[in-house]
């Protein structure tokens, strides 16, 4: 049977679920900027009837508990976009400072290629002259100077994304360390069917930190996640985390070994890590193997060309271009071999006066090299890979930068923390807190009254 | 949907318009579309090779310019030639008249001689440091004052030079006739003697190409002296033997009147298009001494007046007259040549114009589309700004009273 105590009870009752509403709404407010944040919920349940015969009176409202909000299929899409992304984006950094050596300038090889030949050109008009073979020489070392600095802008590189490897693998162990420490706590809630809360929210977001180093997979357990690299290789399982290592391998890079020593650093495709062994290992050394070849190639067809003629003492043309026999590093160490423009092979027939080889030493450009084209179209080529990567992953970046953009709106509508809402969340526990004290009062006066009945009897 | 937080959509769309903004500005302010290669993978290759191109015909432009000058500075000499020449058939003909006395014979001889001496410097004219008739051997003057013996430097009475003695090999010994016009070469090979070289001499006398009489001798002083026993030819000599060393004019050998050319006949080409060399010079041995021997010719003339008949001097005029006709033909492929160069320097003009439209093509901005861009970009840029800024503070707390 219905009561004024029963009815005290559930207004108490009620007041305390509006707290533990209020609660929540604050806590959201609160966290409405924290990165990784997912919204919680008040989980209000009306509590058990109480059966008086045929009649069922309700009594009120339980607070069951909290619970957070989360989509874990865009979590996890996001994970993987933001590998994407940082992939490209460390691909993107290094290319960008790569891309101004091979951009059209006065000082770029396309430029100091034309030159040497327009030098040369020039230096046909008057062979004798000395002032024709001095610019002859001034451009080739102009030309070489430039190769010399195409290499040193791509080893250099290279050197720096070596480094970043040994920085990325650092991390990656760091941020698997802290993942495997919050898997206890998240399974011990788990185990007590409580939501993993904060403790999940924090995980999340070590998981997308983990994810913008290198690639991941994440499997969902009852003892907390457990992630792996894209080929497989254990990084935490548990409350265990596995360290990645790095050796020096036989080409001087830093290699990525898991934890039983095995070799992984091709498997690593995507994240920071992924992006930049990429970049070390594949770009780099392709660029800079061609550029090699071209300095290799142009060197000896000049080289061959200087030992058809004559100098101007009229003795057989040495070496106009120092260049090492192997292809690499060709570009970096060549330099001009002569000092003297009197040492240019121009004459044909050994005579100071004569032009005849400098035909020869101008066939250079218009014939094709061993490697199939003519210096400048292998030159042109070089630029167009350049433009071509750095072109294709701007679009990349771009493309996934827009793509988590979206992925992230959609969390950010399932999880994420709506001042407004929140707001109005905040009038309407309000409301209802105050409704329930009105009702203690109206009890409260009640009582009163009943009190006041038995005193007006007694007098 | 639920829209809870429109910062970061704010911010994207920010990002993206001041990036087009700055694409826009920097389109605008370059005036290229491309400044990168990876704004056109393509284009930017293209405009690699279209730059070396344009570097080829600019430098092309300025061999027209620089073989024009060389070409113009050859032309104006045999021009001055041909006049001096038309000077000499006028005095040889005047001094072939019977009325002329002998003294006055004399009196042309000597002015002929000054006409000769007028040939030989437009014969020796140079254009910045270089004999425009010296073949390749452009870097001395090419026509020599002759003498009829050079004797070495080397060898001496105490250690004579002998036929024995060996020559180094890959040496040369050359020897220009001023009769023939010719120039005989000998290099020497390993095994080869001063008596191989007297050989070579003979053999090159019995061809022709060297004066009848021309030798090679040890002589009283133990040097080798090379000439001829004929007062009238004489010969230019030099070697680049350490044997011999340098070979020098004996004293008072100097033939009067003959010189002989010491250039070679090489000629120089000098590329002015894509497809286009053209020779740059004309050997002096062609112009001058092959074929009609011009500046024999003219020796023949003097010494004809000096001691000739009449009919002598008409002859030697008539000779001088064949000299003419034959570098008057010479001159021909030569003015070709320089109409041809002006032809080219309009064609390669053209080439400038072309490449430089179609380098703006590759990489050049439409300004009427940039400017276009750059409004329409900035006008995007404060569109969203003006909307970042009205909707980024709304919120419902606005809109509530103060408890």
């Amino acid at each position: 049977m219905a009561s004024l105590s029963t009815s005290l009870l559930t207004a108490v009752q009620a007041l305390g679920a509006d707290t533990g509403a209020l609660q929540v709404t604050n806590n959201n407010i609160a966290n409405a900027s924290t990165p990784g944040y997912s919204r919680q919920v008040a989980i209000l349940q009306e509590a058990a009837p109480t059966n008086d015969g045929n009649i069922s009176v309700g009594n009120g409202v339980v607070l069951e508990g909290y619970q957070s909000v989360r989509d874990e299929l865009v979590q996890t899409q996001i994970q993987q976009e933001t590998q994407a992304q940082s992939g490209a984006n460390a691909q993107l950094a290094s290319l960008q400072q790569i891309q101004p050596t091979f951009t059209t300038s006065t000082q770029d090889i396309g430029t100091e290629m034309s030159a040497m030949f327009s030098s040369l050109s020039a230096l046909s008009t008057n062979p004798t002259s000395g002032s024709a073979g001095q610019a002859v020489l001034t451009a080739g070392q102009n030309l070489a100077t430039a190769f010399n600095t195409a290499s040193t802008t791509l080893t250099s590189q290279q050197a720096g994304l070596n480094t970043q490897v040994t920085q990325d693998v650092n991390q990656i162990n760091k941020i698997t360390q802290q993942i495997a420490a919050l898997n206890p706590q998240i399974a011990d809630l788990n185990a007590t069917g409580q939501d993993g809360g904060t403790v999940q929210d924090q995980q999340n977001q070590l998981v997308l930190s983990l994810s913008a180093l290198t690639s991941v997979a994440v499997t969902k357990t009852d003892n907390g996640d457990t992630l792996t690299t894209g080929n497989g290789t254990p990084l935490v399982v548990g409350s265990q985390s596995f360290s990645l290592q790095t050796t020096t391998g036989s080409n001087g890079m830093q290699q990525v070994l898991d934890q039983n020593g095995a070799h992984i650093t091709s498997s690593l495709t995507t994240g920071d890590l992924g992006g930049t062994i990429q970049t070390r290992d594949q770009t780099i050394p392709g660029l800079l193997n061609q550029l090699d070849t071209l300095a290799n190639q142009f060197g000896s067809a000049i080289n061959a060309a200087q030992a058809q003629g004559f100098n101007q003492s009229g003795a057989t043309g040495q070496n106009f271009f120092n260049i090492p026999t192997a292809v690499a590093g060709s570009a970096a160490s060549i330099s001009v071999a002569i000092t003297d423009p009197t040492q240019i092979a121009t004459s044909s027939d050994g005579t100071a006066g004569s032009n005849g080889n400098v035909a020869n030493l101008m066939a250079v450009q218009t014939n094709a090299l061993p490697a199939g084209q003519t210096p400048g179209d292998t030159y042109a080529n070089l630029v167009y890979q350049v433009g071509s990567l750095t072109s294709n992953t701007t679009a990349e970046s771009g493309a996934t930068t827009a793509s988590l953009l979206q992925l992230n709106d959609q969390l950010s509508s399932v999880s994420g923390v709506s001042i407004d809402e929140e707001s109005t969340n905040l009038i309407s526990f309000q409301t209802a807190y105050e409704a329930a004290a009105r009702v203690v009062t109206t009890v409260q006066a009640l009582f009163s009254v009943t009190l006041a009945m038995g005193t007006v009897a007694a007098e | 949907m639920r829209v809870t937080n429109m910062v970061p959509d704010v911010e994207y769309a920010m990002q993206q318009s001041q990036s087009a903004l700055s694409v826009a500005l920097q389109q605008v302010s370059t005036g290229l579309k491309v400044n990168q290669p990876s704004d056109n993978p393509a284009a930017s290759a293209n405009m690699v090779v279209s730059l070396a191109s344009s570097a080829n015909i600019d430098q092309y432009t300025k061999n027209v310019s620089s073989v024009l000058s060389q070409m113009e500075t050859a032309d104006s000499a045999i021009s001055a030639a041909v006049t001096s020449l038309n000077t000499a058939i006028t005095l040889g003909t005047s001094g072939a008249s019977g009325t002329v006395t002998p003294a006055n014979k004399q009196a042309i001889a000597a002015q002929v001689q000054g006409v000769l001496t007028s040939v030989i410097a437009q014969a020796n004219t140079s254009y910045q440091g270089v004999y425009v008739f010296g073949g390749s051997a452009s870097t001395t003057q090419p026509f020599v004052a002759a003498s009829t013996t050079f004797t070495s430097t080397q060898g001496s009475a105490a250690a004579p030079l002998a036929t024995t003695t060996a020559l180094t090999a890959g040496s040369a010994t050359t020897i220009s006739d001023a009769t023939t016009g010719d120039t005989f070469v000998f290099k020497a090979v390993a095994g080869d003697t001063v008596a191989t070289l007297a050989t070579a001499i003979s053999g090159a006398v019995a061809v022709g190409t060297l004066s009848a009489g021309a030798s090679a001798t040890i002589n009283a002083t133990g040097q080798l002296a090379i000439g001829t026993n004929s007062s009238a030819a004489g010969m230019v000599v030099s070697s680049n033997d350490a044997v011999l060393g340098s070979m020098t004019a004996a004293p008072d050998t100097g033939v009067p009147n003959a010189y002989a050319y010491v250039g070679n006949s090489a000629v120089n080409s000098v590329q002015v298009g894509d497809s286009m060399d053209v020779a740059t010079n004309l050997p002096g041995s062609q112009l001058f001494t092959t074929g009609p021997n011009v500046i024999a010719s003219l020796k023949g003339l003097i010494t004809a007046l000096q001691t000739g008949t009449t009919l002598q001097i008409g002859a030697a005029t008539t000779a001088v007259s064949t000299g003419l006709n034959y570098v008057a033909e010479q001159r021909i492929p030569l003015d070709n040549t320089i109409s041809q160069l002006n032809d080219q320097d309009s064609y390669l003009g053209q080439e400038t114009v072309t490449l430089t439209t179609q380098q703006t093509s590759l990489v050049g901005a439409n300004m009427a589309d940039a400017a276009t861009n750059l409004s329409q970009a900035e006008l995007t840029n404060s569109a969203v700004l003006a909307a970042a800024a009205k909707v980024l503070p709304q919120t419902l707390l606005n809109y509530l009273s103060p408890a």
